[in-house]
């Protein structure tokens, strides 16, 4: 019962600082689940991700259920997904007259301006945490890079390489966005089927 | 159609507490991706169907789904919710965006543990999916990145953060950390603004005098990360 009410707060942080919709909670969910708790791996966390992105319903909410039922079964489930959606009822409510009126105060304006830039820079770090595991075999060794700015040749750690289907299935996604209007389904399964057949060539 | 939008229009209280939860029930079990791809299913029913919102007033609520923290779903719906049947009507649309979701996953979460681990095909399936999500992800980041950053200076401040979320610090403080400096930001540059104007008016001086004092206050603000 503790440990769900643990995880009820903890969705209810991730909800508040989560400005920029349910990618946002890549960064949030594995500096918490994966580097501090460890209740996930890497791997497994991906595999979630996964899940959660080709099940219909929003990925975020998705990812929260998820995420509770791995820690803490159906009731850790649902004190996750709760406590992603309370406190957007909260503001919801109390805000949702108001805020259009303060739109253009210096308080909204400023919060707003920061909170973008950083949402901006936390997306780029959930693609690189996402990089790791389909672009590379493994997480990117970012102390090994260091040794980049030294002007020395950086250690790789040994089975670092890069997938070539995962390059291939990345690449011909990004195409496909940019030059379609494939709908979301469609890429995801496309993926999947273009996945299982190169599992069997590499 | 008009005919029978008003008549759901005045439709009790309790019809349209069921008709929002119903509508975010099927919304959610239906779509897939989430967030923005919701868009154009809401418009389909409230504004085309039901007539209950305009094509204006579900603007400005995209803006402001996107605007305030929270998933961009679970906003919609309480924002609909709230205009469409106040406090009741925000709980019924975010408790039926919740149920299929919930449902669907914790069937699904309950199975994944009798998957075969190594069987090579559902993981190249994985492996596919992984990709794929990648890519998205970085699309929009990009779409994001064109969006918000507009100067040299934001490029900078982004990197930054970026390099700050690949040194461990934790993301939770990195957004707490952007709150005073988008208010450091936001100061600085209305008072550039103002100073400019200013000497526009005053008649033709060097634009830098303006630039340099005015520095202080976010270089202030960045260090305080």
């Amino acid at each position: 019962m503790n440990h769900c009410l643990v995880l009820f707060f903890q969705f209810c942080k991730f909800s508040v600082l989560c400005f920029g919709g349910g990618y946002m909670l890549i960064p949030l969910l594995t500096a918490e689940y994966v580097d501090r708790e460890q209740v996930l791996t890497m791997g497994e966390f991906g595999n979630l991700c996964s899940v959660a992105q080709v099940t219909p319903g929003p990925v975020g909410l998705n990812t929260a259920t998820y995420v509770g039922y791995v820690n803490e079964g159906f009731f850790g489930a649902l004190a996750a997904s709760l406590g992603l959606i309370v406190p957007t009822i909260l503001i919801g409510c109390s805000a949702a007259a108001g805020i259009n009126r303060w739109k253009e105060t210096f308080l909204v304006k400023g919060m707003l301006k920061g909170t973008r830039l950083a949402a901006v820079a936390l997306i780029m770090f959930a693609v690189t945490i996402f990089l790791g595991m389909s672009v590379f075999t493994q997480t990117i060794p970012w102390e090994s890079l260091g040794a980049l700015f030294r002007f020395e040749r950086p250690v790789l750690p040994e089975g670092f390489q890069l997938s070539p289907a995962g390059i291939l299935i990345c690449g011909v996604t990004i195409v496909l966005m940019l030059k379609t209007k494939l709908p979301t389904t469609a890429l995801l399964l496309g993926a999947a089927a273009a996945g299982a057949v190169l599992s069997a060539w590499f | 159609m008009g005919d029978r939008g008003m008549e759901i229009r005045t439709l009790s209280r309790t019809r349209r507490i069921l008709l929002l939860y119903c509508s975010f029930f099927r919304i959610t079990a239906l779509v897939v991706g989430g967030g923005l791809a919701m868009l154009p299913v809401i418009e389909e029913i409230f504004v085309v169907k039901y007539k209950l919102l305009t094509r204006e007033e579900l603007l400005d609520m995209t803006a402001l789904t996107q605007t305030v923290p929270g998933i961009i779903a679970i906003n919609s719906a309480v924002y609909i919710g709230m205009k469409v049947g106040g406090v009741p009507g925000a709980l019924a649309a975010a408790a039926g965006a919740v149920t299929p979701p919930f449902t669907v996953i914790l069937i699904i979460a309950s199975l994944f543990p009798r998957l075969d681990p190594k069987n090579r095909y559902l993981l190249g399936v994985f492996a596919g999916i992984r990709a794929a999500v990648t890519g998205m992800i970085l699309v929009t980041g990009c779409r994001m990145f064109r969006r918000t950053v507009k100067s040299p200076l934001e490029i900078a401040v982004v990197l930054i953060f970026f390099v700050l979320a690949i040194m461990k610090v934790s993301p939770a403080l990195l957004i707490l950390a952007a709150v005073p400096f988008g208010w450091c930001y936001v100061w600085w540059q209305t008072r550039r603004l103002a100073r400019a104007e200013q000497q526009a008016a005053d008649g033709a001086k060097p634009a830098e005098k303006a630039v340099e004092p005015a520095a202080g206050p976010h270089e202030n603000g960045g260090d305080a990360k």
